[in-house]
């Protein structure tokens, strides 16, 4: 690893290093697609002025320290389109220790590492990959002799500032996934006195994680974080507000079964179990390796929830989530709706009683004497019923 | 005059607790659980009303057309008191009671209809009336009535019955008969006065509505045809009862009597189709009627059967034809419940596609609370001297000394003491 | 010639009865004179809202805003996804309606919520006044501790617009109340202020009504009848309509432009004016009921002697 010499601007740097000057302009303009709003190095908006500001400033120095981790975000930062963005990158970043990328091993990477924190010592950014097993003591994970737990202290201690890229870092991750045999933690657990930014993601999106660096480094200040620590410009909104494919959720469009004919128009995957609903996540603005449509949704596989620890390797894939913030649908209500219907049982109970009503009516009317009745009685004023015998007031 | 109905007697030969009478009590009880449930989960899923109608049957059928049938006490005072028909006096007590049961369950259903029952103690704090509102002269009017003048011309039945019971409670039956006599004018006034203006408020109740009621009804005499039919169901209602009484419990028929509140009812009816006739062709709705649809085949209905109802009536009085008077006081009942119900609901429509039907529930609790009171006529007619009579089957029921034990069940042996001359 | 007591009580009440008729009279004429009552007027700074169904692009953003300043459950019993009401409901203060004529004729959207009537009949209904509307800003809300939940105001608004709460033990009347809480703290109503085309607006009502007429006369032929609904609609309203299709097509009624409760509750009013009406039919009732009782106490004495039996009242 180059240990660079920290005097020299990062401008200075890329000149030196021969790429162009258009490369790192459109590496500036990623930048501000990565985080149109909310960090004060891409509020000017302009590619030209943000690479007036990175340029004029020095080369951040990262230490970059892996725990128990898949290499993905690693591998997420070095995945650009083209391979010399990749070189770009680490131009504009001095990686002074990565122990996937550096050359040495055993001995001389414990030196390395030695060497790039003295140097560096309350400078550099300490970025985090991975998650730390802290069950019986950190017995599970040892770098040279020394547990996962203790290396991390011991490093973090010197850092400026500490990033932990990645789910693993940032809550646990899959490590952590039940039954958590390891004790599995992110490393704001573990470092609980000091301040932690938090990069979930199953890969984050390296550009968000550029765009904070760079922040620090040439704004000297942290972007607006949430209430896990993670950065709001980044994570504030959730995959289903700026969906692309949201406009079929809001027709009533859906893919129903993996392969069917909605599946192949691009409709929206929620009943297949999309997480877009519940996770907060950059990734429907913002796609990987510079490329648009490189993001799962996009190729039709319905978003896993990477990012949140509620969500991410926790609720089946398949299991649809509720929606929090219910809003419209595309589909209208009529001028007049129908209301109002007629229930067997009333109808049952009306028919009962009209019937009983008119069968009633129709005995007494029978049993009431009429005209001709009364005119053949002895007492036309006063009537009863017809006598049945001799009359004896006397008797009973 | 006649001497079949000179006073008020008691049925004491029939005993209290028959089959029908404990039928009647479990479909009230039946009512109450389902109130019950009504309380606890709501109007929506007890009812069948919606946003677009809603009042239902207890409301639209119970309030503002029943209560017309218990105008009975209403009706046939004025006629009695103020128009002077002394021959009609015997039947007030009927009317009386009749009317209160009516107004009672109505009431209780009233009740059981509005969904923030708790506010209605506002009644009693006049600042926060709406004075022009009919809702509130109903809300107001109505209990006052049935608490006060109905009660009160519905008490003496109970003084006899405490008087000639509770020989100790005499100077104090007395004593409140004396006091009742003095104020009964001042009280009649108030049974006269305030259901003219709570049916009257009823009609008006509609008149808000606009043109949500169909043109055939909407008028701004709507107050008047409603405490006018009121008037004539009234009438109907009671020799309605008379009749059914005869028949169950044997008890003798007026002919006299009937045949003057039949002629009453038929001039009554006359009248008001007349003035209704009046209303639609000076308003220039009278083309309405003659068209082909429902809302005419529903005036249809209502006009035709009223008038039936009155030729009827005319013609049962005139040929003293019981069986007559029975139906045309049935039909100028049924068509006058026609009428008071049809701009409620009927006739009533907010907007296209909205339609209301009661539910079981609805109607069972109806059935319920009306069979409550029908139970409660009954047992008041055969405790309290209610249902009028001659003087001689008083003196039967003296002679079995007002115990109901020893009186032979047999109703044969009964009717020789009637017929008896 | 001996004046008895009840020569003198006749007579007083004789009187008594004349004065009060006279009084009902004269109440009822005075009242035939005096056009306030009869004409409601809008207050001089009534608020109101204005909305042009030629902007409104069915976005529904007012939906979903008026629910979420309300503080309503979403109604999502159409699909248990979204939040669509299929009507104003107890959960639902502002709909988007959409008519689509079969016949390929151009279509529209309707917003539908409480039209704040200059001269309500639902407030004139409302027997404790729990529905009221406010003096300044003429906006008419709902008060829970007065209600009886009897729905007269259902029955009587043409609008159709207090939604009773069909389920539960304490069901409550549901509509649009202006936002009256955000107007406190100098906020619009939070449909006004989401509009992306700004359909509605919100503004005081002599504004918009002068708005809404600019319109029509800038684009002649454009709207219906070249008119704005709620200027004289049941005596005026304090939500107004522009539309290009037809308004009863929408849904919107036709009230007439005399307010309904001046039209109906004329004689309502005049009758019982003081309730000197009733007081002289009292009197009169009372006179000669007691002419008929005194007969009647002597019939019962006469009855009593004749029959030996208790007389009965």
């Amino acid at each position: 690893m180059a240990s660079g010499k920290q005097s020299q601007t990062i401008a200075d740097h890329i000149e030196a290093s021969g790429i162009s000057r258009r490369r790192f302009l459109e590496f500036c303009a990623m930048l501000v697609a990565a985080a149109p709003a909310g960090l004060a190095l891409t509020t000017p908006a302009s590619a030209l002025q943000v690479a007036r500001k990175i340029g004029a400033s020095r080369r951040p120095s990262v230490i970059w320290l892996h725990f128990q981790d898949c290499t993905g975000c690693t591998e997420s930062l070095l995945h650009a389109s083209r391979p010399d963005i990749a070189d770009l990158i680490f131009n504009i970043i001095s990686l002074d220790y990565h122990e996937t990328l550096m050359a040495a091993s055993g001995y001389q990477a414990e030196a390395a590492l030695r060497q790039a924190v003295d140097e560096n010592s309350g400078k550099f950014i300490l970025v985090v990959e991975g998650s730390i097993p802290a069950k019986e003591n950190g017995a599970y994970m040892k770098l040279a002799g020394q547990s996962a737990l203790e290396v991390l202290r011991d490093v973090s201690s010197k850092a400026a500032l500490v990033v932990a890229i990645g789910s693993c870092a940032s809550w646990g991750g899959i490590p952590s996934a039940d039954p958590n045999p390891t004790g599995a933690q992110g490393v704001d657990s573990i470092l609980t006195n000091k301040a932690v930014v938090n990069l979930p993601g199953c890969p984050p999106n390296p550009y968000n994680f550029l765009s904070l660096v760079l922040e620090y480094t040439a704004m000297h200040r942290l972007p607006a974080l949430d209430a896990y620590h993670r950065p709001k410009f980044a994570y504030d909104r959730l995959i289903h507000e700026d969906c692309p494919r949201r406009g079929h959720f809001d027709a009533g469009r859906f893919a129903n079964v993996y392969g069917d004919e909605g599946h192949r128009q691009g409709w929206c995957l929620y009943k297949l179990g999309c997480k877009g609903p519940v996770t907060h996540a950059p990734c429907s603005t913002l796609h990987f390796n510079e490329l648009p449509g490189v993001w799962p949704i996009g190729i039709g596989a319905p978003c896993a929830g990477c990012t949140e620890k509620a969500t991410a390797f926790r609720i089946p894939l398949f299991q649809t989530v509720d929606i929090h913030s219910i809003t419209p649908p595309e589909k209208f209500p009529v001028i007049n709706a129908p209301a109002g219907s007629v229930g067997v049982a009333a109808a049952a109970t009306v028919g009962a009683i009209v019937g009983a009503a008119a069968t009633a009516v129709v005995i007494a009317s029978r049993r009431l004497p009429d005209s001709k009745q009364i005119h053949a009685l002895q007492k036309p004023e006063e009537i009863s019923k017809p006598k049945s015998k001799e009359i004896d007031p006397e008797g009973r | 005059m006649s001497k079949a109905w000179e006073r008020s007697v008691p049925v004491f030969d029939i005993p209290i607790l028959t089959r029908p009478f404990v039928a009647l009590c479990a479909m009230g009880i039946v009512a109450c659980g389902l109130v019950l449930y009504r309380e606890i989960v709501g109007l929506g899923p007890a009812s069948g009303m919606n946003d677009a109608y809603a009042w239902g049957i207890w409301k639209t059928f119970n309030v503002m057309a029943l209560t017309g049938l218990g105008s009975g006490g209403f009706a046939i005072g004025i006629a009695t008191w103020i128009f002077g028909r002394r021959r009609l006096h015997s039947v007030m007590r009927t009317a009386v009671i009749s009317s209160f049961l009516v107004y009672a369950s109505g009431l209780v259903l009233l009740g059981v209809d509005v969904g923030r029952p708790w506010n209605f103690l506002w009644i009693f704090v006049p600042w926060r009336w709406n004075v022009h509102s009919p809702m509130l002269e109903v809300g107001f009017c109505m209990p006052l009535y049935t608490a006060v003048p109905l009660f009160l011309e519905a008490i003496p039945p109970v003084l006899e019955w405490i008087h000639s019971r509770c020989p100790e409670l005499e100077s104090i039956t007395e004593m409140a008969e004396g006091f009742l006599m003095r104020i009964y004018p001042w009280v009649l006034g108030l049974a006269f006065l305030l259901p003219a203006m709570h049916q009257s408020s009823l009609g008006a109740l509609m008149l808000l509505a606009g043109n949500q009621v169909h043109p055939l009804w909407q008028t701004p005499c709507l107050p008047l045809l409603y405490v006018w039919a009121a008037a004539f169901m009234g009438f109907a209602f009671v020799s309605v009862i008379l009749m059914i009484c005869h028949l169950l419990w044997n008890r003798s028929l007026d002919v006299d009597v009937l045949r003057e509140m039949s002629r009453i009812t038929a001039w009554i009816i006359a009248t008001w189709l007349a003035f209704r006739f009046a209303d639609l062709a000076l308003r220039g709705r009278l083309p309405l009627a003659l068209e082909i649809s429902s809302p005419s085949a529903l005036f249809w209905m209502e006009t035709l059967s009223l008038a039936a109802a009155a030729l009827m009536l005319a013609v049962a009085s005139r040929k003293r034809n019981i069986r007559l008077a029975f139906q045309g006081s049935l039909l100028a009942a049924l068509g006058g419940l026609l009428y008071r119900f049809d701009p409620t609901t009927l006739a009533f429509q907010p907007r296209a596609g909205a339609f209301y039907f009661p539910t079981a529930i609805e109607l069972l609790v109806d059935l319920g609370f009306l069979s409550l009171a029908v139970a409660s006529f009954s047992l008041l007619a055969k405790v309290l001297p209610i249902l009028p009579a001659s003087n001689k089957l008083w003196h039967v029921m003296e002679a079995a000394r007002w115990n109901r034990a020893i009186l032979h069940p047999r109703q044969d042996d009964y009717k020789q003491y009637v017929a008896a001359d | 010639m001996e004046i008895t007591r009840r020569d003198l009580l006749g007579g007083m009440a004789k009187g008594a009865a004349t004065v009060f008729a006279a009084g009902g009279v004269s109440s009822v004429a005075r009242a035939e004179s005096s056009p306030s009552e009869e004409k409601p007027q809008a207050s001089k700074t009534a608020i109101a809202m204005l909305y042009d169904a030629t902007q409104c692009i069915g976005c529904q953003s007012c939906v979903a805003a008026c629910a979420q300043a309300n503080s309503l459950t979403p109604d999502t019993k159409l699909d248990r996804l979204h939040q669509a009401p299929r009507d104003l409901n107890d959960t639902a203060k502002s709909v988007v309606k959409l008519y689509k004529p079969a016949d390929g004729s151009p279509y529209s959207y309707v917003k539908q919520q409480c039209m704040h009537c200059v001269d309500p009949p639902c407030v004139a209904a409302c027997l404790f006044k729990a529905l009221k509307k406010e003096a300044g800003t003429g906006i008419v809300t709902w008060d829970g501790s007065l209600c009886v939940g009897c729905r007269y105001c259902e029955i009587v608004c043409s609008y159709h617009i207090p939604k009773f709460q069909w389920h539960g033990v304490n069901p409550k009347i549901v509509k649009c109340e202006f936002c009256k809480e955000r107007l406190a703290h100098g906020n619009d109503p939070a449909c006004t202020s989401v509009c992306p085309t700004h359909a509605v607006i919100f503004g005081k009502r002599t504004s918009l009504l002068d708005e809404a007429k600019l319109r029509i006369t800038k684009n002649p032929g454009k709207y219906y009848q070249e008119r704005v609904f709620g200027e004289r609609e049941g005596g005026g309203t304090q939500v107004f309509y522009l539309t290009r299709a037809p308004f009863e097509k929408l849904g919107l009624p036709k009230p007439g432009n005399e307010s309904i409760p001046g039209k109906y509750l004329k004689w309502q009013k005049r009758m019982y004016s003081y309730l000197l009406f009733p007081a002289a039919l009292y009197a009169v009732i009372v006179f000669v009921t007691r002419k008929n009782w005194d007969r009647h106490e002597k019939h019962l004495k006469e009855e009593e002697i004749t029959t030996g039996l208790r007389p009965q009242l």
